[in-house]
């Protein structure tokens, strides 16, 4: 039953909300506050949706019309609300594009990476270099035979070649001969074993761990070697020349001057070593008070820094390789004396101590 | 070796400065490490001559001395026993001198009397070693009163410091680097004769009739005076081993007075890092700085039977050698004895009986060659290493006997005012065998890159003391010298000419590679990833020794099954590790003390597990530790956990090779924490473990809060990484997915993924992914239960999916929960 009070009712009703919607809506400061006011007419118990629930109780004349009129508001509302929403959204934009800028020195939010220790980086970079000349990387165990760290390198038996290789030795392999396997001293070993597995040609790098009985302040018992060769027919000394000034010069400086000395090495015939032009002082600048008062080349412009030769008959003969027919260069080299020179490093004792303090500076 | 510039230009005049000569020496092998001027540095000491000497008043054991400097009279404190009278001459550093020691001289009181200088010993200026009494100027010195010491008494030197490589034995003494001179500036070198001795005897029946002799007068460049022969038991010499010791030659030296040595002796011995005793050894000392060859001098009077045998020990036999120790030989071991015992180590060191004395009068003086490696195990046997077993395990010249002798000989003479014997015993056993090379200049070519010429190669060849024997087309044969045990093969002499030449005459130039069709091991390049894919993550590499000490292994409840070295620096590193643990705990321990709040480590090394093979086991592993708070961002950092080392394990192994490993209940090692550790399993198989240390192993290791160990096979690793391949390009989907969320409260005996993996197998398929997404313990959860938050995503891959289809899906994924997990979904 209809009841005729029901159309006053509603109509004032519509005619409230259309009256007072528009500015309360306006009036909304922000996004929550717009959506509590637009609830206050359309939420599930705002204004409007109480007045359409009063539908039924219209007289079925009105109804319909009434009920178009309510329809209309409620999308006027939905209008003027998607405006005052977008306006908000503009304004708070508009504020943020032109207000305070955040604070742009609090830290950053990610993981930072962490750090290969300096030895790594060193023998990345050198390895990088040969490996772009055509060589291969190969290792071989640290824990070796004595034949393999020297006998098969031409060291001499009872011969004082071997004292610089104050050598570390296993308990208990071989009990007869007590000496027969030991830490390697060098990273010459892996010259034998590539050689034993492969035919010429062979381009070889072998960086690793090596060990000898020194500890002091500028040795330590355990470090890190890399040697490289290069067996094929016709190489000589002139190519062995060729390849330490490219490395050296990629390596550390494309204007370091080097210096080839006789030495000895067994495994070597001839042997030498090598000086670079020292890289503190810049000595082939030629500036001759700052080489004089360089503390790292004493003064004298060069710095060794590493030992090369032509592989020696012996050896090829040792791995079956026939030495009228082939010819070898090897070079090798202290990581840890290049790491030092290159990273500026004062102490070798610093590389093993893995103070984070330390490794997080390279 | 430390090598007098000054003696080297008396044996071969160079005409060049000492650093153009140190350049050279060092450009062709023989290193100068150092060069000491001598000589400097003593400005304002001069010879004065002795006035008077009194007592000093008040003080017992001074004495007022009054010098004149050739200037002035001064009056001197001086504390010295040995003031000369008279007449006799000081050395005296004036007031304002600096001492080499840094004194700076000044006139001070000295009880009361003023002393206007020092009286200078040779101590004071460096120039000797004596500290005890001052230095009095020989009498044959004529220098004057006021001239500057270093020009009296001739102290002008430059001492090089040569660090020589084992295979040159020949420049172990001044006349060996003065040849090498001679070859590298072109000037040639001729051995030259010894001073003859001022008397001489013949030998006569001093010598046993049977003894072989060579006769030194002439190796000697001076006449002598004749005296009679003293009357001597007959000496004789005879080898047992031939072998060991090929030559043995003896010199005899008669009535000499043992006592000092003249002052320039001493300086060069000084100067040489010797200390001078006494005439007799002093010479000895200076043979062998001379010729690089080691001498003996035996007081003859003290060998019994005057009979000199070289023979192998008997096992057990034993003697105190010069050094007072007591010696056990071996049956390996030569030695040299009389006719009742032992009376040198052959090689090494004399023994104490037979040593020459101030009572010394007669002198049989040793020169032999000893077979090199025989020399060496028996020194280092003993612990015993000599300036004479130095030489004599690098090899000694075996032709230079006669002449080495007649040097002795003579200068022994003369400075104990003794005569020399004109012949000497020279025992032979084995005779010197020269050795020939064939030399080809082709070869040296084709070896050094460079033009060697046959003319110039001989040139080379011959300055060495090469005798050429024969020449070919493209050959050379050449004897070499006895000096040189080092050149044994043509590459040898290939090297005496890149040598000589100097290297740096070598081209440089780039050889052509070829390449290999393998390239670098995959392992190697894999542990290479590896290692950047651990900085990625976040870590810092470590770098640990090889060695650590069986406590630490056994503080960390590690395999102590360990590699044992046989002569370890100390007990701190006497085995192979047999974990990466012991290190980097070692290390995150360290950081922790040193107050860092978050450490980050990792190692890739290996580890060493003995073994029956030939050579024990080395595993290449990679470990991380993480110790301390991960960082949040402005405050919120929170302990690290197992979950920290699972997540960095994840992004490590899913960077490397696209696969998630997961993690799952097994066999952990005992120092992980038995309920918060796991098998690390990657495509069904172990390939690692990570967990919290166990508390206990915490604490042992010094270690504060929770920290995260994991290790992973790194050759396990990269065997599933080649089976696996490079990742196939999959087609990307072409129709949408829906997700829905199913949560649940759950008891906490079931694992989430056991949860999510039974959720997916129920879709029929149609689950993409179901992922954990909110976990939540706490008020209105029951005790052992939480709840649980899965965003599960459909597709199908062949049609876009209908609500209805999904709905009634889930709905059976959340029944699912309900009756295999018991679990209410909210």
């Amino acid at each position: 039953m209809a009841e005729p009070d029901a159309v006053q009712t509603f109509e004032n009703g519509l005619a409230a909300i259309r009256d007072a919607y528009a500015d309360a809506l306006r009036a909304a400061k922000d996004e929550p506050e717009l959506r509590v006011v637009n609830g206050r007419y359309v939420g599930p118990q705002g204004e409007l949706t109480q007045l359409l629930k009063l539908m039924p109780k219209l007289p079925g004349e009105r109804r319909r019309e009434l009920g178009q009129a309510a329809n209309a508001l409620k999308q006027e509302i939905q209008s003027a609300f998607d405006d005052a929403l977008q306006s908000i959204h503009r304004r708070a934009r508009e504020a943020e594009l032109t207000g305070p800028a955040i604070d742009v020195t609090l830290p950053g939010r990610w993981q930072m990476p962490g750090r290969l220790h300096p030895i790594t980086r060193i023998r990345n970079d050198v390895v990088d270099i040969f490996v772009s000349l055509g060589f291969d990387v190969a290792d071989g165990p640290e824990v070796e035979l004595y034949e393999n760290c020297f006998d098969k390198l031409g060291f001499p038996p009872d011969h004082p070649a071997t004292d610089e290789h104050d050598t570390f030795f296993i308990e208990g392999h071989g009990a007869a001969d007590a000496e027969r396997v030991l830490l390697r001293t060098q990273t010459s070993t892996i010259q034998i074993r590539e050689m034993m597995k492969r035919k010429p040609p062979l381009a070889i790098v072998s960086p690793g761990a090596v060990y000898r009985r020194d500890d002091d302040a500028t040795h330590s018992p355990m470090f890190f070697q890399l040697e490289g060769f290069l067996v094929d027919e016709d190489v000589t000394f002139a190519e062995l020349k060729g390849v330490l000034t490219l490395f050296l010069r990629r390596l550390f400086d494309e204007h370091v001057v080097l210096r080839f000395r006789a030495s000895y090495f067994p495994f070597v015939e001839p042997g030498g070593e090598v000086d670079m032009s020292c890289v503190f002082c810049r000595a082939w600048e030629g500036d001759r008070e700052r080489t004089a008062a360089c503390r790292v080349c004493k003064g004298t412009g060069w710095m060794e820094i590493l030992g090369c030769g032509m592989i020696h008959p012996v050896v090829f003969e040792n791995v079956d390789y026939d030495p009228e027919k082939y010819t070898g260069f090897a070079f090798g080299m202290g990581l840890d004396r290049v790491a030092m020179l290159k990273y500026g490093i004062p102490n070798i004792k610093l590389l093993y101590e893995n103070d984070v303090r330390f490794l997080s500076q390279f | 070796m430390l090598v007098s510039f000054r003696w080297l230009q008396e044996l071969c005049p160079v005409d060049a400065t000492v650093s153009e000569v140190a350049r050279r020496l060092s450009l062709a092998g023989l290193e100068v490490e150092a060069m000491e001027e001598k000589g400097k540095d003593l400005a304002g000491v001069v010879i004065a001559e002795v006035r008077a000497s009194t007592p000093h008043p008040k003080r017992d054991k001074l004495t007022l001395v009054t010098v004149f400097d050739g200037e002035d009279e001064h009056e001197v404190v001086c504390g010295a026993a040995n003031v000369p009278d008279p007449g006799g001459r000081v050395l005296f550093a004036r007031t304002g001198a600096v001492l080499p020691g840094g004194m700076e001289i000044a006139a001070r009181k000295v009880g009361g009397v003023e002393s206007n200088g020092m009286i200078c010993s040779e101590a004071e200026l460096e120039i000797g070693a004596d500290a005890e009494g001052i230095v009095v100027v020989e009498s044959d010195n004529d220098a004057l009163s006021g001239t500057p010491v270093a020009d009296a008494l001739d102290l002008h030197d430059v001492i090089l410091d040569i660090g020589l490589t084992p295979n040159r034995p020949d420049c172990l003494g001044h006349v060996g680097i003065a040849r090498e001179l001679g070859i590298l500036f072109g000037v040639g070198y001729q051995v030259r004769k010894a001073a003859g001795p001022q008397r001489t005897f013949a030998a006569g029946a001093a010598f046993d009739s049977d003894a072989p002799t060579t006769q030194l007068t002439p190796l000697w460049d001076s006449e002598s005076e004749t005296v009679d022969a003293p009357g001597l038991y007959a000496v004789s010499v005879e080898i047992a081993d031939g072998d060991r010791c090929p030559r043995y030659g003896g010199a005899l030296v008669s009535g000499v007075t043992v006592g000092p040595s003249p002052f320039w002796l001493r300086y060069r011995l000084h100067n040489l890092g010797l200390r001078a005793l006494s005439n007799v050894v002093d010479a000895t000392n200076l043979i062998l700085l001379e010729w690089g060859h080691p001498i003996h001098g035996f007081d003859l009077a003290r060998l019994r039977g005057a009979k000199v045998e070289v023979r192998l020990a008997k096992e057990g036999e034993q003697m105190s050698t010069l050094d007072g120790i007591e010696r056990t030989f071996t049956a390996d071991d030569l030695l040299i004895c009389d006719g009742d015992g032992p009376v040198a180590v052959a090689g090494v060191m004399g023994g104490l009986d037979s040593e020459i004395r101030d009572d010394t009068h007669d002198v049989l003086i040793e020169c032999a060659y000893f077979e090199p490696r025989s020399v060496r195990r028996t020194s280092r046997r003993l612990g015993l290493q000599t300036d004479s077993s130095y030489r004599f395990e690098r090899g000694v010249d075996p032709e230079a006997v006669p002449r080495v002798l007649a040097s002795a000989a003579s200068l022994i003479a003369d400075l104990g005012g003794g005569a020399a014997a004109t012949t000497a015993i020279d025992r032979v056993a084995e005779p010197y065998q020269a050795r020939s090379i064939r030399f080809r200049p082709s070869r040296a070519q084709k070896l050094l890159g460079t033009p060697v010429s046959q003319d110039e190669s001989e040139t080379i060849l011959s300055s060495l003391g090469c005798k050429i024997v024969e020449r070919g087309d493209d050959e050379i044969t050449a004897e070499v010298p006895s000096w040189r045990p080092d050149l044994r093969r043509e590459v040898d002499l290939i090297e005496e000419v890149a040598r000589v030449r100097g290297y740096d005459e070598i081209p440089t130039a780039v050889p052509r590679v070829h390449p290999s069709e393998t390239g670098t091991a995959g392992l190697l390049r894999f542990v290479d990833a590896l290692r950047e894919a651990g900085v990625t993550a976040g870590l810092y590499e470590a770098v640990n020794y090889g060695f650590v000490s069986p406590e630490d292994l056994q503080k960390a409840r590690v395999s102590t099954n360990a590699v044992a070295l046989a002569n370890p620096l100390s007990e701190e590193r006497a085995v192979m590790r047999t974990s990466l643990l012991p290190g980097l705990t070692t290390a995150a321990a360290r950081a922790q003390r040193h107050g860092a709040s978050e450490v980050r480590l990792f190692e890739l090394a290996r580890t060493y597990e003995p073994s029956d093979d030939e050579l024990p086991q080395e595993h290449t592993v990679f470990a991380i530790a993480l110790a301390g708070d991960r960082a949040g961002w402005i405050g919120g950092a929170a302990p690290f956990d197992l979950y920290d080392g699972k997540g960095v394990i994840q992004a490590i192994i899913d960077g490397l090779l696209g696969r998630v490993p997961e993690l799952i209940a097994g066999d952990v090692p005992a120092f992980l924490h038995p309920k918060r550790s796991a098998v690390v399993s990657l495509e069904r198989r172990p390939v690692g473990f990570v967990g919290e240390i166990h508390p206990d192993v915490g604490d042992d290791l010094d270690l504060v809060g929770r920290v995260v160990y994991a290790e992973l096979d790194v050759p396990a690793l990269h065997a599933i990484a080649e089976e696996l391949g490079p990742s196939q390009a999959q087609g990307l989907p072409k129709f949408p997915a829906v997700t829905r969320d199913i949560a649940m409260l759950v008891g906490d005996r079931f694992t989430a993924a056991e949860i999510a993996d039974a959720l997916r197998d129920a879709s029929h398929g149609l689950a993409e992914s179901v992922e954990l997404f909110d976990l939540y313990r706490g008020d209105q959860i029951p005790e052992g239960h939480r709840s649980l938050a899965f965003r599960v995503t459909y597709r199908d891959p062949e049609a876009t999916l209908t609500d209805k289809r999904v709905d009634k899906v889930h709905a059976s994924l959340a029944k699912l929960a309900g009756d295999r997990f018991a679990a209410t979904i909210r």
